[in-house]
């Protein structure tokens, strides 16, 4: 080829992918979530004189020219293809990938993150928690604790992360899960434990508290792939994992009733509409929700479970209720700890605080 | 995001089919709604101005070789002064003031308009050009198409009017021009996107970070050093590449400084044009080294005062312009000719005061930057490594050999050398279009993955 064949060439490459792009992003239709992301997309925005002159018109519309983007997933995989095999990046946008596992750098420690979550339970504490029967706290190290160091990745010192975090919730007895976990008790994509391989975690919490566990279930498998959160956000592509659940009878003679919309209603133990959704992780207990109360009728005994948790507490509360007549799962990122009073009674309940150590390290959805 | 595929696409379609009187007329609706798209207050103010420089610009010339062209002159120079007096540097001095009499005089809070530094430049530029014998410019509208012309607006180059006068009233296209502008656009846009957001992303990193360590200062005293190359020659490259879309032969601004052998030589080849300004109505007009010594280094001194307060409305800024004012003077006063002996110690020089006024630059006060200065030697028992900076330095280990690679002549030579054989020269013209498009494909890419990312120089 020769220069002036060149100049043609690379002027009519270039305008060709710039006018393609453009043309795309000016008439395609506007999507309206990014089931890789698991959010809603920006819609064009409203244009008035006022947004114009304020600028708002302009922030936004670049919001919405960055969603509305034409293939854009597809894009998103070719930068982070490009950070982790062109540049060589160490991750992407926090993200890595490490023997088919993803997970993202949980860096660095917070102490004051640490000491917000530790107020916030020892305000839960002081206001219902005087008249119980035993408080505990346990803490989830999160995937990084298995992988980063291995990896290369930067990672908390767990050891000493929990050890201080224990000392800040010295109220409560501590149980220590720590030993019980590995990498392989997580899922490859998202960032919860499976719970097929938490019965030995829920066992050890439920008989540090007093209780008993059987320990048998029957192993369910969902038929759809289960592409974790991480997926969307690493964008590159991966094998989905697969989500079992364990049942049992005590577990199916469970009702659960739900607070989501501020009035009691019936969820399920396993919500087969949400498994079926865009997180079906959100399939235990019915996923997100302030007050979740799930009531044994089979119980043979009267004792009451509080779970202070996170989502990782959805997965195992199924597996502590056969010690109890009563556990109500607790979730205050979703409402303000000086409401609980109206909607629980702690009265001689066992209460159990049981965060993960990404929560805790980042705690200020904490209400 | 918007600019690429939305305001820059449509712009170059209507301008290459527009008859050839109108294009001007084009580039500034485009360059005008370019402007307003950020900040659609300041547009009376950039519009004044251009009016204030035309008006003036017409009773300099009408009046040339009488006093009152020159009173026309102070009077444009005064002009552009107090608007950047009022907006740029009001709140500094009345902040200076209060911290020197203990008054507390209230703040303006005066948001600084974008581009604000660099076509008031461009207007004074204008004006001077006109009273040293330039014509002025009739048209109104090429005047106003010079001033706000959308490439290089917000960050430069300065383009002088004399080096654009006649390309205003008439110019050529090409697929020659074209492509040119093409390849220089999209390398300057990967120099931005690939190369700087990338170098900045470590600078926020290690100023977040509560893990410092001796070799942490250095990777972000290196990583600011070559992200501010980066993101400002892309932008110029950017600037240029579309000034060649649209006809236009803006001049260099970068050439590659990082492998001076002085800092005389770095500041020829660092921002030109606004060296080149300084040098021409600052410097030379003062009466520039043809003078007495001290008046000399006077005139330096001042020039390096004034260059480094354009640069921002901070005492870090003041002092940057400082530190090179007393390097160049040494360098005036015997160390050139010392340096002039050495081969490698003279660009070691170069690289550590360089790299040690960019993290001044980038302090937020002249006491960061000693903060800054001294845990890049290891006061205060500063640990030498942290396992941080170990994984950042592994994390964009490539990012920062491309980056140092890319700031040599080293791929321009290799490139050259390669293309002086018939075979390489054909393997060239084959690659070139292919690497354009994956860059161009990459950098679209990652400004859908990213966040807003504005331009370093968009606060000048």
């Amino acid at each position: 080829m020769n220069e002036k064949r060149k100049n043609v060439v690379v002027t009519v490459l270039l305008a060709a992918i710039f006018l393609v792009l453009s043309l795309a992003a000016w008439f395609k239709p506007v999507t309206e979530y990014s089931d890789s992301e698991r959010r809603v997309l920006a819609k064009f925005p409203e244009l008035t004189l006022q947004t114009v002159l304020s600028g708002e018109f302009m922030t936004e519309f670049e919001d919405y020219s960055l969603d509305q983007f034409p293939l854009r997933d597809s894009f998103r995989s070719l930068k982070s293809a490009a950070e982790f095999y062109l540049f060589h990046k160490a991750d992407n946008n926090g993200l890595y990938i490490s023997d088919g596992y993803i997970s993202k750098i949980e860096y660095p420690r917070s102490d004051a993150m640490m000491d917000n979550a530790a107020a916030k339970f020892k305000f839960i504490y002081d206001t219902y928690l005087q008249s119980a029967n035993g408080v505990y706290f346990s803490v989830i190290p999160d995937k990084n604790a298995f992988m980063a160091e291995n990896s290369g990745h930067l990672s908390l010192d767990y050891s000493s992360y929990i050890s201080d975090m224990v000392g800040k919730v010295g109220f409560a007895e501590y149980i220590d899960i720590t030993d019980l976990l590995s990498l392989e008790d997580f899922y490859r994509t998202d960032t919860h434990w499976r719970q097929e391989s938490i019965v030995d975690v829920a066992d050890r919490l439920t008989s540090a508290m007093g209780g008993e566990i059987s320990g048998s279930y029957t192993e369910n498998t969902l038929q759809n792939p289960f592409y974790g959160v991480y997926c969307g956000q690493i964008a590159l592509p991966v094998k989905p994992d697969t989500i079992k659940y364990l049942t049992n009878d005590v577990i199916n003679a469970c009702t659960l009733t739900g607070y989501n919309t501020g009035k009691p209603m019936s969820v399920q133990m396993y919500d087969m509409d949400k498994a079926a959704g865009k997180d079906p992780y959100e399939m235990f207990t019915s996923g997100s929700d302030p007050i979740i109360v799930i009531e044994n009728p089979g119980a043979e005994t009267d004792r009451e479970l509080v779970i202070f948790r996170d989502s990782f507490g959805s997965s195992i509360a199924p597996l502590m209720v056969e010690s109890y007549a009563k556990v109500t799962l607790v979730d205050i990122r979703y409402i303000q700890s000086a409401m609980l009073g109206y909607f629980v009674n702690f009265e001689n309940c066992d209460a159990l605080f049981l965060y993960s150590t990404m929560l805790l390290n980042s705690s200020t959805s904490l209400k | 995001m918007p600019y690429l595929f939305y305001f820059l696409v449509a712009v170059i379609i209507v301008y290459f089919i527009v008859p050839g009187k109108l294009k001007n007329l084009w580039l500034l609706i485009a360059s005008l709604f370019f402007y307003g798209w950020g900040e659609p207050r300041f547009l009376i103010l950039m519009v004044s101005s251009i009016v204030v420089g035309y008006v003036i610009g017409l009773l300099v010339e009408k009046f040339r070789g009488r006093g009152v062209s020159k009173l026309f002159l102070a009077l444009a120079v005064v002009a552009a002064v107090a608007t950047l007096l009022y907006f740029k540097y009001a709140d500094f001095f009345i902040s200076s003031f209060n911290a020197v009499t203990g008054l507390s005089v209230p703040l303006l809070h005066i948001a600084l308009p974008i581009g604000v530094s660099f076509y008031t430049f461009q207007l004074l530029s204008y004006v001077i050009d006109v009273y040293r014998g330039e014509k002025a410019q009739k048209n109104p509208i090429r005047l106003a198409t010079y001033i706000a012309m959308f490439p290089q607006l917000v960050a430069g180059p300065i383009v002088r009017y004399s080096d654009i006068a006649r390309q205003l009233e008439s110019r050529t296209h090409s697929f020659e021009k074209t492509a040119l502008g093409v390849r220089r656009f999209i390398i300057g846009l990967s120099k931005k996107v690939l190369i700087a957001n990338a170098l900045g992303e470590l600078c926020d990193v290690f100023q977040a970070s509560g893990e410092q360590s001796v070799i942490f200062f250095w990777i972000y005293a290196v990583a600011f050093t070559l992200h501010i190359y980066f993101d400002f020659s892309g932008y110029s490259d950017m600037a240029i590449g579309l000034g060649k879309i649209f006809g236009f032969d803006f001049l260099e601004n970068f050439n590659f400084p990082y492998i001076s052998g002085s800092i005389t030589e770095f500041w020829r080849r660092w921002h030109m044009s606004l060296g080149s300004w300084f040098r021409d109505y600052v410097y030379i007009p003062l009466g520039g080294s043809r003078v007495k010594k001290w008046r000399g280094l006077l005139n330096i001194l001042i020039v390096w005062l004034l260059t480094g307060f354009w640069h921002g409305a901070a005492w870090n800024f003041v002092l940057w312009g400082l530190f090179f004012a007393v390097l160049l003077t040494v360098e005036k006063l015997g160390l050139l000719k010392l340096l002039e002996k050495t081969r490698v110690i003279k660009h070691i020089y170069v690289m550590f005061f360089v790299i040690v006024g960019f993290v001044l630059f980038n302090a937020a006060s002249p006491a960061e930057w000693v903060s800054c200065l001294g845990g890049m030697f290891g006061a205060g028992g500063l640990p030498g490594v942290s396992s941080e900076a170990i994984y950042y330095l592994r994390s964009y280990g490539l990012v920062f050999i491309i980056g140092i690679i890319g700031s040599t002549p080293l791929v321009k030579r290799a490139v050259f050398a390669i293309k002086a054989g018939e075979k390489g020269a054909k393997a060239i013209n084959v690659l070139e279009p292919i690497v354009l498009a994956v860059l161009a494909l990459l950098c679209a890419a990652y400004l859908v993955d990213g966040s807003f990312n504005p331009f370093l120089y968009f606060r000048f």
